[in-house]
Order: C-alpha cells, then structure tokens, then sequence
C-alpha cells in the first residue's frame, strides 16, 4: 500500500487553543456530510489533538455498514485486531464493552472499548477507549457511513474521526501521525474487504441484501 | 558434451603442473573466455586446493556439524521459524533464522522457500560473468530476499491453511503481517551472511566476537536518514518505531509500510580462517535482547569445547566462564540443558561415529543452553536460535 493512497483524504486539524475554556470544539471538519457533522464534531480538551479521515469505497453503502457496525466483530476487516471479546452486553446495546488482543509487533497487547453510539438508521457508531496497554487514553472514535453521488456505480463515503489524550513524551504531530497510521490502514482494508465480498457475492447473489438485522 | 568436459579438465589439469604462476594466468584466462570452461577451471582449482591442504574440506566436503532450538517462550504464539539445509547447493550449506509479526505465515513461507530461492539464484548467478566472489553472492542475495519479499504479499495462498496462521479468511490479503531473515550460507571458502530486521549473526573467531549484521533499528542514523528522506516517520512510542507502529526498519512483507519499511538485505561475504573460525550463531531477538553477543560465545565455546571428540568425557559446568550473577541465573538453565541433551544420544548412535555424534550433540546443547538462559532472563519474545560448528571435519 503506498503511502500517498489517492482516495484517502486526510483531513488533519490544529488543536484548537483553549482560550479561558476547559473545551472547545472542533470545527471546520470539511468533506463531513451536514446531517452526522455533530457526532464527528469533538470536544477536544487541553493536551489532546483530534483527527478526522474519509475513505470512498466504490460499493453500497448497506455493505459497507454490514461490516462497520459490528462492535463484536472489528476484526472482520480491522487487520491489526487479533481477536475479539464481549465482557459486557451483547455488543448490539450502547454500553457493551469488548476485550481486544492485538497481533504482535505493535506496541499494545490489549485494548478494552466501551460502545457508545450505534445508529443503524443514519449508520453511525462510536466507541470509547476504556483501558488497556497502548497509551491512547480517553480516546474516542466515531465512524459514519454515507451514501455518495457517482456517475458510475454505487459510491459510499466513510467518515472516521477521534479525540486522544497526547501521551507523555510525545507531541500532538507524533500522536496524530500514529493513529492516523492505524486508522487509515483499517480504512483501506475495509475497502479491500468489501470490494473482494462484493466480487465474491456477484455471481451467485447479484440481489443479496448485506444488511442482515 | 561430457567427453568434451573431461578432456577439457585433463588440459587444465595438464596446465596446473607447469608451476602455480602460470595455472592461476591460465585459469583467469579461462573464465574470460566460455562458461562451460569456467566451471572447469572452478574444478582445478579444487583439486589444486586439496592438493596444497590435503586435510582442508572442498567441494564434496563434509556438512558442519550444527544445532537449532526454537521455543515459543512467554509469547502467546509461535511465529519464528527456522531452516538448516546441509548441502542445499555443492559443497554450500543454509542456515535461516525469520522471526515473524503480526502473524507466522510470512516467517513460515521464509523456511519454507528462503532455501530454494537462494539455490535458484546462486545456481544462476554461477554461470555469470561476475568473477568476484562478494559481488556475486551480493547479487544472490539481494535478489533471492526481493522475491521472498514479493512471494510474502501471497503468503497465505502458496503456504496453504496452515493452523498457526489465524489471519480472518475475508481479509484479501495481509499486508501488515512480516518477518526479519537473518540467512547464512557456509561455503567452503566464504561465509555469507545477509541480514533484514534485527535478528542477528555473530561469528567467534580465534576467540574474539564478530558480529556479521547489524540490526536495522529505526533509530539507527543511516536507517533513521533514509526513512525521513522517503517521507516517513520514527516516532518513539514504546522503543523507535516506523509511524510508531513497528519496531523495525526493515522486514520481508510489512507492505503497508512501504517504502520505508524495506526488504533489501545487508550483506556480508567473509573468507574463511581455518585454525581461527570456532562457530556461528543465528538468533532471533529474543535471545539478543537480554544476551549479549559476548555471554553468547562464551557459552557456545565451552559447550564445543567440552564436547571435543578427543577430549575426556567429563563435562564441567557449560556456564563456568559466566560472572558469579549470570552464572547463578542460568544454574537452572544448565541443569535442564543437560536433562533434555540427553535424548538425541539415542537417535546419534545409528547413524554416525559416538565422536561425531557427539559434537552434533554439542551444538545442540549449545543452542539449548542459550534458549534457556534467555527465557531464565525474562525473554518475552519466541527464542530460535542456530550454533554451527565451523571447524573443518577431519576427513575420513
């Protein structure tokens, strides 16, 4: 995977100076639809930075949600997640909580998260970092999943943004360069998942409906 | 076609009687002029070396003598691997240690095929022009780890459902998954050696300690120089790491961190000291990270020593020469290296003389010993590790 991936487009924010508040928001996500702009919108706290990414996957947007709402199941295209289990809930309810290990070479064994927000309607989900040995503390996540205009076949445009304390020793560019790394890499791998069910599932179900809730 | 051969090594043969001055000019002359001759002169000149060092192994010689032990430790997984292929081309031996990331089917496939690219590439590259030794085996090796590299992104398929491998079936194909390769080939007048990742080769030579590579950590300058001019980024988070992700600066696979993670290899061809090069150590990093090359050579060079053929049967301890802290950590290990060493005596007798069989046995105890004192050290990685015995066999 080359670095500069052309249809990932990074849009990367300033930490937003907290002038005599304890938060402020972060504005001017530009490319992020108007209808789900106020789950992407962070309050971003003295010492954290905050990022967001878009990925265009040229398939239906219900496929592309088939695969990004299951909080019990990320590793069905998040490759650096070795496995995956629910301590809390059923992983549908807001507040589930999973266990993650993490493939080895990484800087992390274990990541516990915390279900936050999963709208199947507007296909939106969120999840909160919990605990666990990474060094990402009070972090929190939300994707969004949209259907794009395209003159050819279906287009669908996914949003990732997050908020994540800076940790001690690293700068908000080294922290933001990090996650990014991870974020976008799980984003272009749920494209290639999709496109290759999508290219699997063609021939014998052209009609198969992703969307099995 | 053989007829011709021969009589073309009786001439050169012929040619190497009229004094050494005159059958080293004709056998340049020789290489400069067909292929076919080359192989010939290679052929005199093998004769000529047995005839100068009646003792000294040749083409045809015997294997090293060797040991490998690979454990999964306190990791979760197995996802080192390791290859010895005695006589894997004439008169050349193989040696690889791959310790793998993110998943083992990259390391897999690296035993698995390392051996059979290089043989490929040295068996092409010996029919070439190219008449110096370190630039050809460079050349070899640089090739053979770009193929692996390349074969490493279809891992999956070629290796089969192998049962350590546990990478979810829908994802198309896993570029984060990779492996270090530390290779060796032990010919019968050079060690080549070449090294991607920060698995290690160490010579011991005329008791001094050699280190044949050098770990390519991000943070080392010219490694840390060459990723920043390609546009990436180290970033410390636990250790120096590529986009704080991995560990290393080069990795056969790993593709979604190219270019600045890479698979070219460092090489290294050295001749061989006869009467000064004792042995070899491959090893993962989970034995370098918590032995240093020195503490491994002292404890690879009493366990041959002890072993020698000639020498008396009493053993002393392997881990005398170790100061009064080491040798107390890896009192244990010593004990349950000599529990477990003693089962491959059994399986020796058949096959080979008790002597030789017996420095086989060395080696391996060797390697064992230095699995256990890395996992007596809190290692917290896979432990592989390769002893090759580097003295010449007495001929028989």
């Amino acid at each position: 995977m080359p670095y500069a991936a052309t249809r990932t487009s990074p849009q990367q924010h300033s930490r937003v100076a907290s002038n005599g508040r304890a938060v402020a928001a972060c504005a001017g996500h530009a490319g992020v639809p108007d209808e789900v702009a106020r789950h992407h919108e962070h309050a971003v706290a003295a010492g954290q930075c905050c990022s967001v990414m878009v990925q265009s996957i040229a398939a239906p947007a219900d496929a592309v949600w088939s695969l990004v709402r299951r909080f019990d199941q990320p590793q069905g295209y998040k490759r650096f997640i070795r496995s995956c289990h629910l301590v809390d809930g059923d992983g549908v309810e807001v507040g589930s909580v999973r266990e993650l290990l993490v493939v080895s070479g990484l800087p992390a064994e274990n990541s516990r998260e915390r279900l936050e927000i999963r709208d199947d309607e507007r296909r939106v989900i969120s999840f909160r970092i919990l605990g666990g040995d990474h060094r990402l503390a009070n972090y929190r996540s939300v994707t969004t999943v949209h259907e794009a205009a395209s003159e050819g076949g279906p287009l669908t445009m996914v949003v990732e943004s997050y908020v994540v304390d800076v940790p001690p020793g690293n700068t908000v560019e080294e922290t933001r360069i990090f996650v990014d790394t991870i974020v976008r890499c799980n984003l272009q791998s749920l494209e290639d998942t999709v496109i290759r069910q999508q290219a699997m599932a063609a021939p014998a179900a052209p009609h198969n409906d992703h969307n099995h809730s | 076609m053989a007829e011709i051969c021969c009589e073309a090594a009786a001439a050169a043969a012929g040619s190497d009687q009229k004094g050494e001055c005159a059958g080293s000019r004709a056998a340049r002359r020789r290489r400069m002029e067909i292929r076919r001759l080359r192989v010939v002169a290679e052929e005199a000149s093998a004769k000529r070396r047995r005839l100068e060092a009646d003792e000294e192994d040749a083409v045809g010689g015997r294997a090293p003598r060797y040991g490998v032990t690979s454990v999964c430790g306190r990791r979760r997984d197995m996802e080192d691997a390791v290859t010895a292929r005695p006589e894997f081309i004439n008169g050349h031996h193989f040696f690889g240690v791959f310790d793998g990331h993110g998943c083992s089917h990259v390391a897999t496939s690296c035993g698995e095929r390392m051996h059979q690219i290089v043989a490929e590439e040295a068996t092409a590259a010996a029919g070439s022009s190219v008449s110096d030794e370190t630039a050809r085996w460079r050349g070899v090796m640089e090739k053979s780890y770009a193929r692996m590299d390349a074969e490493a992104v279809v891992s999956r398929e070629t290796a089969g459902p192998a049962p350590t491998c546990r990478c979810e079936m829908q994802l198309p194909k896993c570029d984060h998954v990779g492996s270090t390769a530390v290779v060796a080939v032990v010919g019968p007048r050079h060690l080549v050696v070449a090294n991607c990742g920060d698995s290690r080769a160490v010579l011991s030579s005329g008791g001094a300690t050699i280190p044949l590579s050098a770990d390519h950590k991000p943070d080392r300058p010219d490694e840390l120089e060459r990723i920043h001019a390609a546009g990436g980024r180290v970033i410390f988070w636990d250790g120096a790491r590529v986009f704080g992700m991995l560990a290393m600066s080069r990795a056969i696979g790993d593709s979604y961190l190219k270019p600045f993670v890479i698979s070219d290899p460092e090489v290294l061809v050295v001749e061989r000291k006869d009467g000064e090069d004792e042995f070899l150590i491959l090893a993962s990093d989970g034995l370098w990270d918590v032995v240093s090359n020195e503490v491994a050579c002292k404890v690879v060079r009493t366990c041959l020593r002890n072993r020698a053929p000639r020498g008396g049967r009493e053993r002393s301890s392997p881990t005398s020469n170790l100061s009064p802290r080491q040798s107390s950590a890896s009192g244990g290990s010593s004990s349950s290296g000599d529990e477990e060493a003693g089962g491959p005596s059994g399986d020796g007798a058949g096959s080979e003389s008790d002597g030789e069989s017996a420095e086989d046995r060395a080696c391996a105890e060797a390697a064992i010993l230095l699995t256990k004192l890395a996992l007596a050290r809190q290692s917290a990685d896979n432990v592989s590790v390769v002893v090759i015995n580097l003295r010449r066999r007495p001929r028989s």
